[in-house]
């Protein structure tokens, strides 16, 4: 990022030197301020928009001077009054903006007022420097923060979900009629990949698609969900990526860095309530400390990537959906979080306050520690570091907080409907698609005690999660409208898995040692992919290496993973294992070979051309090779590795 | 462009427009402020990097000081170099005594002297590693892309049926794996961009051949196995949606890379056995170069000489068929190779050895196929070494290597610490002069930079300018501008060019 130190020094010096007045030769020089009524709206409000308020507006406060309103324009800052009202060449402000002190102009950055703009102003001020009230350059109150409890609005359904309940006026509102619900194979499919991460198994999906009851849907979607380490497998690597847990990386080359996979792992098994499993990772026990210790690299490291500014960063990206790393070197130019902001914070989990280091510059000043929103409260003061991350996990899973609760909505709804709520997820500060669908959401999950699995549920079993996948739409598009899930990849590790599911191939060992609810260590059906240090396949296919927090994975395919796939040796090899095992199963016809291959993979038998076509490929009597071109094509097709 | 003419212009465009538009939709960084930038004129369409990993010491290879030979107890700051030099093609540049054959060549490249690697504190070689290949101090907040990874987003694939970033000769399963994984990535670029990796040079033809055990011809069959089984796959009635599209599109690039013509490049058996020996003296074909990583003093760089030379081999082959980047690595492992905390002279026998036969070679290869012009080859290392130094002589960091008041034995005869205030820099081809010295370092201890210093992202700017990118090129992750070089400050060295 761009360094402003230069920019500092200047604007220290210019805050020592108090305003003189102007001699009568120096205000000739000035520009002449006219005599026509100046309008605030149209004339002088666009200039200090355009001019003033990157320093002196939005919670900027460069030499103490806000520009928030008209009490704090005319209070002026360090160097006193900016704004003598009715009186423009005695006005300090006037004097830097004509830039009577070449040494002394203002704005410092970019370009600067013409004459006229300056007449103006003079104009504006000489006639008493009127401001509309309802203007305001303070920092505006945050979006999604405070919780908010629309009411549901009546649809005649009793049992509707609220989901459905809040669509349902949106849908007319935006001229969408929703689709049909798809098919109980694809509901199968995507209910058992959101929940488990796994590939529904033939004979639990045949029995589903057979019951004849109403509410079979809902009753699978609470069956998956008790399946609680499966359950916990698949949501182990979503939360790998977002608390960057891994078993290996950088750091741990010398213990600067500490994994929390056994604290993560029991946390799903036990579903532990959102609001406590954050207080956890925030306040935490030795177990959980891993994710605020963050990563120590050997020798000198960027001040905005000490461990206490990680846990700054990762807390508020993480659990608050706000971005503190352009803040963490000088005020932010994409949100208003300025270095103050992020220090603040930061000290909290440093020994006390700190020195604020301003693009690796250190300033001299001292940033009180803080929480960043305010508006919430504020942590307890105190010298014990552990007093104050306990009040600082208090606050921010307090009922009050309706950013903790809506960020993990969001998240959510991007997993499993391929687009947020709220675009980027990273940045909570945004409107939401529909305001009304994510702050009802939050308040449903605070008032059923934070349970995840709960919210989850009432997910999967709306109408709206069971609406034809629709093709993908640029992540931000201001136009986007709601049409039903966004077809999505299987993960890195859904894909390993069900390759695990088709070929009866897993990996030997679990790299960590995982103590279990029911009192058994590392009892697994089978090892599945989250299990182990990421291999070249899981590499190629998107797990990431987890120096940085990843929220999303990319979601495109690209030529390296399918180089991956078409020669590397690791699927070659499962692939193999696969052919084998399926060839071991006696007795068997080429037919039953074909049919069983295709409803493990895509979740329903060959048609007739395609049961003609893979007979071809296998060959009669069937070859090992034969059945490993079946398989592999079979991977390969999109209804296997796209979640439609 | 000049080697241009064994691919089909048009399918490149193709594939080119088709990347970007799949990039938009899938919410891959964009360019920020593309227009703002000015255009520059390319010298070079591809780049070689040759990867001296570990710390080579400037000393003992291109800037030779005063030679002392070794004598028992000797003081141990009595030498600045442990070999004599040699006269090179150029009058006035000399090199250490190792590098004769790359000396010959040197009327056709220009060495920097005066590169200076950053202070990062504690030395760590992956970190410098880091800053080199990202023009980054690690660590940052978001993942930075390596240099190969810009080349790929920026440029694309120069033959789309050839990786735009190939990575030969480096594994990640040792000390520091991890920490060098962290930079050998496109990062927030997207994996699309990501390095092709190839650890063994002479295992390259591996990587782009059907898996193992596989025919071609079977391979062809199960190509259009698939193609006949996709179009009787019901999954056609969803319609076009950008997801199927990527993933198809992926595996067609696939195959056309796996099954193209170019794919022979990959193949080093298909090099007549008289040219790979100019690479690697001796060769035997299915030579493996093996050794333990545990053999003691210069034993192992000893056993794999012949592993670098494969892969500038490797590397030329590549170039002739349109690779963009390409980089080759003696390879790093902690304390093996230029990594030399003891031994050094003797261990330096080996390395130069390994290097200065594939570096002329490779020279005279791409001079005599007239691709050297536009090709730029860059030889560099994340630092320098020297005896007594560690860090910089006014910046002195942490000691990591004790060294004896007497030095009794050849043990301690040699460059062990870590130094970080000039470094060479050794380029050919793409647009750079010839016979051409930039920077001038002292004459004794320390042998520090005095003239023309060249940080990192001045000599990225330069790499860049041969590419025609300009240094201030951005792309825009979480909304902010990420400059290739960084905050857009690095400025190409004009000196460099002709």
């Amino acid at each position: 990022m761009k360094s402003f130190a230069p920019a500092l020094s200047l604007m220290l010096a210019a805050c020592l030197h108090a305003a003189a007045a102007l001699s009568p030769a120096q205000i000739q020089q000035l520009p002449p301020p006219g005599s026509r009524p100046i309008d605030f709206q149209k004339e002088i409000k666009p200039i200090l928009e355009d001019r003033c308020i990157n320093c002196h507006g939005h919670g900027r406060a460069k030499g103490d001077f806000r520009m928030d309103s008209r009490q704090t324009l005319l209070k002026g800052g360090t160097t006193g009054p900016a704004v003598v009202e009715g009186e423009s060449a005695q006005s300090y402000l006037i004097e830097l903006v004509a830039g009577v002190d070449p040494d002394k102009v203002m704005p410092k950055k970019g370009t600067k007022l013409t004459r006229q703009q300056v007449g103006l102003l003079r104009a504006w001020i000489d006639q008493g420097a009127h401001w509309d009230e309802s203007v305001s350059f303070a920092r505006a109150e945050p979006l999604n923060l405070k919780p908010r409890r629309p009411a549901l609005p009546k649809t005649g359904e009793k049992t509707a979900n609220p989901i459905d309940q809040l669509l349902a006026p949106y849908y007319p509102a935006h001229h969408v009629k929703p689709g049909k619900p798809v098919d109980d194979r694809l509901f199968a499919r995507r209910v058992y990949l959101d929940i488990v991460g796994l590939l529904p198994p033939t004979d639990e999906l045949e029995s589903f698609m057979a019951s004849p009851d109403k509410d079979k849907r809902a009753q699978l979607v609470r069956r998956l969900l008790e399946d609680n380490v499966n359950y916990a497998l698949n949501w182990l690597s979503f939360w790998n990526d977002l608390l960057r847990n891994d078993y290996q990386g950088t750091g741990y080359i010398d213990g600067g860095r500490k994994a929390i996979s056994q604290w993560l792992y029991s946390a799903l098994e036990t579903n532990k309530p959102y609001d406590q499993f954050v207080a956890e990772l925030v306040h935490p026990t030795p177990a959980s400390e891993g994710f605020t210790k963050g990563i120590v690299w050997r020798g000198v490291v960027n001040a905005s990537q000490k461990p206490h500014m990680q846990a700054a960063q990762n807390i508020s990206q993480v659990f608050m959906g706000i971005n503190l790393k352009c803040a963490s070197c000088h005020d932010s130019f994409i949100n208003d979080w300025t270095l103050a902001d992020a220090y603040g914070m930061a000290g909290l989990y440093a020994d006390g306050p700190l020195e604020m280091v301003l693009c690796d510059k250190p300033t001299g000043k001292t940033a009180p520690t803080k929480f960043i929103y305010q508006q919430l409260g504020d942590v307890q003061a105190s010298t014990n570091k552990e007093v104050r991350l306990e009040s600082l996990a208090r606050l921010i899973t307090r009922r009050e907080d309706g950013r903790l609760t809506r960020t993990l909505v969001n998240r959510l709804w991007q997993k499993f409907y391929g687009r947020g709520l709220v675009e980027p997820v990273d940045d909570m500060e945004k409107p939401a698609w529909s305001a009304d669908l994510l702050d009802w959401l939050a308040e449903d999950l605070a008032d059923h005690g934070y349970d995840v699995k709960r919210l989850i549920e009432v997910m999967l079993t709306s109408n709206a999660y069971q609406l034809p996948a629709v093709a993908a739409t640029e992540q931000t598009d201001p136009k986007f409208v709601f049409r039903g899930p966004e077809v999505r990849r299987l993960s890195a590790e859904q894909f390993r898995d069900a390759i695990g599911s088709v070929t009866g191939a897993w990996y030997p060992n679990p790299v960590p040692t995982l103590h279990q609810a029911d009192g058994h260590t590392n009892h697994f059906a089978s090892v599945r992919s989250v299990l182990v240090a990421a291999d070249q396949l899981q590499i190629a296919l998107g797990r990431p290496n987890r120096e940085q927090i990843v929220t999303v994975r990319l979601p495109a395919a690209t030529t390296l993973q399918a180089l991956e796939l078409t020669n590397g040796s690791e699927l070659a090899d499962l692939i193999r294992r696969g052919a084998e095992a399926a060839l071991s199963r006696k007795p068997h016809s080429s037919d039953e070979l074909i049919t069983t291959a295709y409803r493990k993979a895509i979740s329903r038998p060959p048609t007739s051309k395609e049961l003609h076509l893979a007979r071809r490929i296998i060959g009669d009597p069937t070859r090992l090779a034969g059945v490993e071109d079946l398989l592999w094509t079979l991977a390969m097709l999109p209804e296997f590795q796209l979640v439609y | 462009m000049s080697n241009s003419t064994h691919w089909s212009r048009r399918d490149f465009l193709k594939t080119a427009s088709a990347a970007t538009l799949s990039a938009l939709a899938a919410g891959y960084p964009r360019r920020a402020s593309a227009a703002e930038l000015e255009k520059l004129e390319a010298s070079a369409d591809t780049v070689i990097v040759l990867w001296m990993g570990g710390g080579m010491a400037s000393t003992e290879t291109f800037d030779p000081k005063r030679y002392t030979p070794f004598t028992k107890g000797m003081a141990p700051d009595a030498f600045l170099s442990t070999f004599p030099s040699i006269p090179t093609a150029v009058d006035g540049i000399r090199f250490s005594e190792g590098l004769e054959k790359t000396a010959a060549v040197m009327d056709r490249g220009t060495l920097i002297r005066s590169y200076t690697a950053g202070d990062l504190g504690l030395i760590l070689h992956s970190r410098h590693q880091f800053m080199w290949h990202t023009g980054y101090a690690p660590p940052q907040t978001v993942a930075a892309p390596h240099i190969g990874a810009v080349m790929a987003r920026t440029l694309g694939p120069l033959n789309p049926a050839v990786p735009a970033f190939i990575n030969i000769g480096q594994r990640f399963d040792n000390g520091e794996g991890e920490e060098l994984k962290a930079f050998t990535t496109a990062g927030f670029l997207g994996s699309e961009h990501g390095p092709f990796n190839i650890p063994f040079p002479d295992q390259a033809a591996n990587t782009v051949r059907p898996p193992g055990g596989m025919t071609p011809g079977r391979f062809e069959d199960r190509n259009k196995f698939y193609k006949k089984l996709l179009a009787a796959s019901p999954v056609g009635e969803h319609g076009s949606d950008y997801q199927k599209e990527s993933l198809l599109r992926s595996l067609d690039n696939a195959h056309r890379l796996l099954s193209s013509p170019a794919a022979k490049a990959f193949d080093l058996a298909l090099e007549p056995l008289e040219s790979v020996r100019k690479y690697v003296p001796g060769y035997q074909p299915g030579q493996k170069f093996e050794a333990a990583r545990d053999a003691a003093g210069s034993k192992y760089e000893n056993q794999m000489v012949g592993r670098f030379g494969l892969g500038c081999l490797l590397a030329r082959r590549l170039t002739e068929v349109g690779a963009r980047y390409i980089e080759v690595t003696t390879e790093y492992i902690p304390f093996l190779n230029w990594d030399t905390h003891e031994n050094g002279h003797a261990r330096l026998i080996s390395m130069k050895k390994q290097i200065d036969g594939p570096i002329a070679q490779l020279v005279l290869d791409l001079e005599a196929r007239g691709l050297l012009d536009r090709t730029l080859i860059v030889l560099a290392s994340e630092f320098s070494r020297d005896a007594m130094i560690e860090g910089k002589p006014d910046k002195r960091v942490t000691d990591q290597v004790h060294v004896p008041e007497k030095v009794e034995s050849e043990k301690h005869y040699g460059m062990h610490r870590h130094f970080t205030d000039a470094g060479s820099v050794l380029l050919f081809g793409g647009g750079v002069k010839k016979g051409h010295v930039h920077g001038i370092t002292a004459d004794e201890r320390p042998c520090k930079t005095i003239k023309d210093r060249v940080v990192i992202e001045d000599l990225h700017a330069s790499i860049y300018q041969a590419m025609g990118i300009s240094p201030k090129l951005a792309y825009e992750i979480e909304k902010r501008p990420f400059y290739v070089t960084r905050d857009g400050i690095g400025k190409p060295v004009m000196d460099l060019f002709g």
